[in-house]
């Protein structure tokens, strides 16, 4: 009983530590190049979505010269603590012959709704290494629900019956981790005061780490830049 | 000092001072021996003392993060339960029925003995009562008497049932809060379950006893006196953690066995460590049980890849085995080197040569060639699997003419006119070339990818960077259009190239030369006496071993038998002029700067030096006639590997796998698709596809061929596309060669497939499988609505097709593919064929993607699906039921 009490007193005082956020922003240098344009001849249902031409979304640098799609976590710092999967779903929706999100991070064990707002056949194929995969078809419009139980580093999602379709998926076994957006700014919430490590991944340029502290007043900034070549 | 002692009369002399020393030398020597006994012969006991800490300290650190897991919100709620559980048995209502409760189970035990007394007085009235009558006595006062006693039995009993009716009253509320309370401290526990089990698994370890343990195989192997041998192991008794999870990363002799899978068939309980691990199975002491200690025993413990030497004592017969990469290698690399061909080697029986027969050279090339070749191929060739036999001009001269003079004598003509090779495009060739698979067994210049796939220093077919110096046009144009009109037994298949293709590649392949010349300006081939000399050379060093060689026919194999080398010792062992290395050095062989070799003068380090120089043990007086390969140190561990295994101690057929009609049929299958390369563009039991590194998606290059491929495709299908192969998917570029198989090897192909897929090879019309009629036209909207057409084409329609052809046409299906597996596809493709294109559409328990057809039930929409394929390319109707 004793030993109960002790660790319900414990956990009860680390979470009653105040919560910090920690800010950045992913910065881009040099010219990225002209960007790609998806060519989507191969299904008329596709090419016929979009009245505009579709851009890659490889590399997206946004107006002020940030970079998109940056997927941004706690890489060191959680400890194995556990935290509570969201009741919330996330979305990965395939319209017009794209993923949306391109990039998303999601936490092990959190329900992943795959949509397909298309009429026409897109199958998703999932290549993770360490969670389990699948490749499933989706010949008309509706929803699939998902899940992947480890965490994992960025893996790649694919379409076979249109190759130009790809998207990322990084799963955590916390809730600390955003992608960047079209500002190229991004806000991990919540965090307990603590020493950090921020990873940043892209999936052209790879990985950054930087470390931060997050003190008693609650905010921490870590900015990242990418170097185009 | 004795002779003064002397002089002292016996019965005068002291004795004291032996008595006292020689006691205390005994007594030193008792305590010496009896700790000895106890704890230095028994390391074991400090081991297993050490292990049981070791594992106590990670269940209890597994407890304490077990309890940090807990959710403390949850905690705190049962406690705030409990609590109250506890507070409410204070309550007024619950002491009072406690109290009344007391108060009435004393009047109970008054009601009750009142009621069994009266039930006595009773009996002892009807007694008398009874007596009375017999007696003949007046009974009515008695009569009176029993009666009174009746009524008191009944109201005692009233008031008995009374008080035990309101007892039970009173206990329902007792109850209701005693069991409030059970309940929230079991709760409470139920949270700290895990951290409990945790506690009681290390509090169980701590108390473990100390002891021996073992296995006893009692029939395990034959003396050699053919008499039943025992086999007892000890192993576990330091090795404690060989099953522990926990003792993945923990340090020896506790850590966990690396490969849990092998032992799921070899469980240690009951097989023991030493059939695979060696070692001396009864000792206890790490020296004498490793058998390193112990100079004299014979099967000292096998460390590193080593250890699956030891599988071939069982598995003699099998070529893979899942779980031994390193035996598997080995093997691989024997059966490609052809070791075979000189020595006698268990279980490499009935194999083809290797090399290519040497009759009909001449059409091929040409003396100059021959001769540089025959002195040393790896000038022309480094990666070639001939070996240098180190000849000298003079007899690599020799051998040369006895094969010119062979050649001349034979009657060997091109299939069409001399020069019909002329006029193809060299860039065009390169294309052809690079595309329709050659680049599978080939290497040409640095497109080596294939070769780095494989990891082996040698190649499985020749090299074509300088192949232009090496054949003449027309053996070219000849060869590549169909190689068995030169060897009606090449491996080398047809591409089924048409004259135009086959042009351009000789082109291609005769503009790939160099201009290095090897030979003498003169070569002496017409005497006879040298080409009597070439013709006892040839049968000196075994040729024919490799090659069929005309007047060789008769040859045997020229060296010794390996079957029982791995027992050879190394007294027996002959090491020349090379230096002794220590034993304690770390390498088992070294080439020191003045060009001497030091190896370690052992059985190890013998057989390293022996392959890394065949003839390093040669001296004056001592010739030695292996010729030198050019292995590479991993190479040449796995040779060893493999020597190690060549023993004659076999287990009794009980602890063996038996080699079974099935087993059999598959290993005919993989020696065949060894023998034919296979394996170079298919990947087939987790080995080969080494061309597939050539592909950007494994998608494009050739199909593998997964263990259900006996239950996918039909027989006879098979049959035929073997001996003509078609295009499946069109995609590919890739050709699947023509190998001209005669029907016994289709069918040894046929019987390997349906022998890993586990099924029978049954006579079957696929045509007549009878189909449910109430199934087509839902299968048709389903094809429709799961837009299957979008990627496989079918037959001439490929109206709606993507951009790229992605699956094969399944207008064909009904011819090719087995229609049970049609089904078992659909349900899965990943799980049959992993890394497959083709999506599932359909989740076990969840709805159909369109449940408006068939009630969106998974199983019966895969019936019409496959019903409607099966059906889709048919021209003649199919067997329906209705």
């Amino acid at each position: 009983m004793k030993t109960i009490f002790f660790f319900a007193i414990t956990v009860f005082c680390s979470a009653a530590l105040v919560a910090g956020d920690v800010t950045g922003k992913v910065s881009f240098e040099g010219k990225p190049g002209a960007p790609v344009r998806l060519r989507m001849d191969a299904d008329k249902f596709c090419a016929m979505a979009h009245k505009e031409a579709v851009l890659s979304e490889e590399l997206v640098v946004n107006k002020n010269g940030t970079l998109k799609n940056v997927l941004i976590y706690i890489k060191e710092g959680v400890g194995g603590k556990k935290f509570d999967i969201p009741k919330t779903p996330v979305v990965f929706d395939q319209k017009g012959c794209i993923y949306m999100p391109h990039v998303l991070g999601v936490m092990a064990g959190q329900e992943l709704q795959v949509k397909n707002s298309d009429r026409t056949l897109h199958n998703v194929h999932a290549l993770p290494k360490v969670n389990q995969g699948f490749n499933q078809g989706q010949p008309v419009p509706g929803m699939m629900k998902k899940n992947f139980q480890k965490p994992e580093a960025p893996f790649k999602v694919k379409c076979e019956v249109h190759s130009w379709m790809g998207a990322y998926i990084g799963v955590f076994s916390h809730p600390y981790f955003a992608v960047t957006g079209d500002d190229g700014s991004f806000t991990i919430k919540g965090l307990p005061a603590g020493e950090y490590t921020v990873e940043a991944w892209h999936e052209k340029y790879g990985t950054q780490t930087l470390k931060v502290k997050v003190d008693a007043t609650g905010k921490a900034t870590a900015n990242f830049s990418y170097k185009a070549g | 000092m004795f002779e003064r002692r002397a002089k002292i009369p016996v019965e005068n002399r002291d004795y004291a001072v032996f008595y006292i020393v020689f006691s205390g030398i005994l007594f030193v020597g008792t305590v010496w021996s009896v700790w000895d006994e106890v704890r230095t012969r028994r390391p074991w006991k400090d081991y297993q003392a050490e292990f049981y800490q070791l594992s106590s300290e990670k269940l209890d650190s597994l407890r304490l993060a077990s309890l940090q897991e807990v959710d403390s919100t949850q905690v705190l709620e049962l406690q705030a339960i409990l609590k109250k559980a506890e507070e409410s048995l204070t309550s007024e209502e619950y002491r009072k029925a406690v109290a009344d409760k007391d108060q009435l189970s004393r009047d109970l035990d008054i009601a009750t003995r009142e009621w069994r007394f009266a039930r006595s007085r009773s009996d002892a009235a009807y007694y008398q009562f009874q007596k009375a009558k017999l007696e003949g006595r007046d009974v009515a006062p008695y009569r009176k008497e029993v009666d009174e006693h009746e009524a008191s039995i009944a109201k005692h009993f009233a008031e008995k049932n009374h008080l035990e009716m309101k007892i039970s009253g009173l206990d329902e509320v007792i109850n209701k809060y005693k069991d409030a309370h059970a309940k929230a401290q079991v709760e409470l526990q139920n949270v700290f379950a895990q951290a409990v089990a945790f506690g009681a698994k290390a509090e169980n370890m701590r108390n473990n006893p100390v002891t021996v343990r073992q296995v006893m195989l009692n029939d395990f192997e034959l003396t050699p006196f053919q008499e039943i041998k025992a086999r007892i192991d000890r192993c576990q008794t330091c090795h404690s953690g060989w099953n522990d999870e926990l003792m993945a990363e923990a340090p020896q002799p506790h850590t966990q066995h690396p490969v849990p899978e092998l032992l799921a068939k070899h469980n240690p309980e009951s097989f023991g460590c030493t059939p695979c691990h060696r070692g001396q199975g009864p000792a206890l002491t790490e020296g004498f049980a490793h058998g390193v200690d112990d100079h004299y025993w014979e099967t000292p413990i096998l460390r590193g890849n080593d250890v699956y030497a030891t599988c071939n004592s069982c598995h003699t017969n099998e070529s893979t085995l899942k779980h031994a990469k390193p035996f598997v290698a080995a093997k691989q690399i024997i059966f490609e080197s052809g070791c075979y061909g000189c020595h006698e080697i268990k279980g490499f029986t009935d194999l083809p040569k290797i090399g290519p027969p040497l009759n009909t050279l001449m059409a091929k090339t040409q003396p100059e060639w021959i001769f540089p070749w025959v002195r040393n191929p790896k000038d022309y060739n480094p990666h070639t699997r001939m070996p240098n036999f180190k000849f000298s001009d003079g007899e690599a001269e020799a051998i040369t003419a006895y094969l010119v003079s062979v050649a001349k004598q034979s009657s060997f003509s091109f299939e069409r006119p001399r020069g019909s090779f002329a006029g193809g495009n060299a860039a065009q060739g390169r294309q052809i070339f690079e595309t329709i698979g050659c680049q599978g067994c080939h290497a040409v210049g640095n497109a080596t990818t294939v070769r780095d796939a494989r990891g082996t220093t040698f190649d499985i077919a020749p090299e074509l960077t300088r192949v232009g110096s090496k054949v003449s046009p027309d053996w070219l144009f000849d060869w590549v259009k169909n190689p068995r009109h030169y060897n009606n037994e090449t491996r080398m298949p047809s591409l089924r190239l048409t004259d135009t293709e086959a042009r351009h590649i000789v082109a291609y392949l005769m503009s790939l030369k160099d201009n290095r010349r090897f030979a003498p300006a003169s070569l002496d081939l017409s005497n006879p006496e040298k080409i009597t000399a070439g013709d006892r050379l040839i049968r000196e060093f075994g040729c024919a071993g490799c090659h069929s060689i005309k007047g060789m026919e008769n040859e045997g194999k020229v060296s010794v038998e390996l079957s029982d080398f791995g027992r050879k010792k190394y007294e027996q062992m002959d090491f020349g002029d090379t230096h002794e290395l220590s034993e304690d050095d770390t390498v088992d062989y070294r080439e020191n700067a003045d060009g001497t070799v030091s190896v370690k003068h052992s059985w190890r380090g013998w057989v390293y030096g022996k392959f890394k120089n065949p003839r390093q043990y040669q001296t004056e007086r001592i010739v030695q006639k292996m010729p030198v390969y050019t292995f590479n140190d991993d190479e040449v561990k796995l040779i060893r590997l493999f020597l190690i295994s060549m023993t004659k101690d076999v287990p009794l057929p009980t602890y063996q796998r038996t080699y079974d009609k099935r087993m059999q049929d598959i290993e005919a299958g993989r020696r065949l698709t060894m023998t034919y390369n296979c394996i170079q563009c298919h990947q087939l039991e987790d080995r080969g596809g080494y061309i597939l590194p050539l592909y950007q998606e494994a998608a494009l290059g050739p199909p593998p061929l997964p263990e259900s491929q006996g239950a996918k495709v039909q027989e006879p299908w098979l049959h035929s596309f073997l001996k003509n192969p078609t295009t499946i998917r069109s995609w590919i570029n890739v050709r699947m060669p023509t190998f001209n198989l005669t029907d016994a090897e289709i069918g040894k192909i046929q019987r390997y497939f349906l022998g890993l897929s586990r099924q029978d090879f049954v006579i079957r019309d696929y045509a007549a499988t009878p189909m449910d009629q109430k199934y087509v036209e839902p299968g048709r909207k389903l094809y429709e609505i799961y837009q299957c057409a979008k990627c496989h084409p079918t037959g001439s329609n490929t109206e709606g097709l993507t951009a790229e052809f992605l699956a094969p046409d399944l207008a064909k299906a009904y011819t090719r593919l087995k229609p049970e597996w049609i089904i078992d596809w659909m349900r899965d493709p990943s799980r049959l064929q992993p890394g497959t294109r083709m999506p599932t559409f359909f989740t076990e328990g969840q709805e159909a993607p369109d449940p408006s057809i068939l009630g969106g039930n998974n199983e019966e929409q895969i019936k019409a699906l496959s019903t409607y394929v099966w059906i889709l390319g048919r021209r003649s109707a199919p067997v329906v039921t209705k």
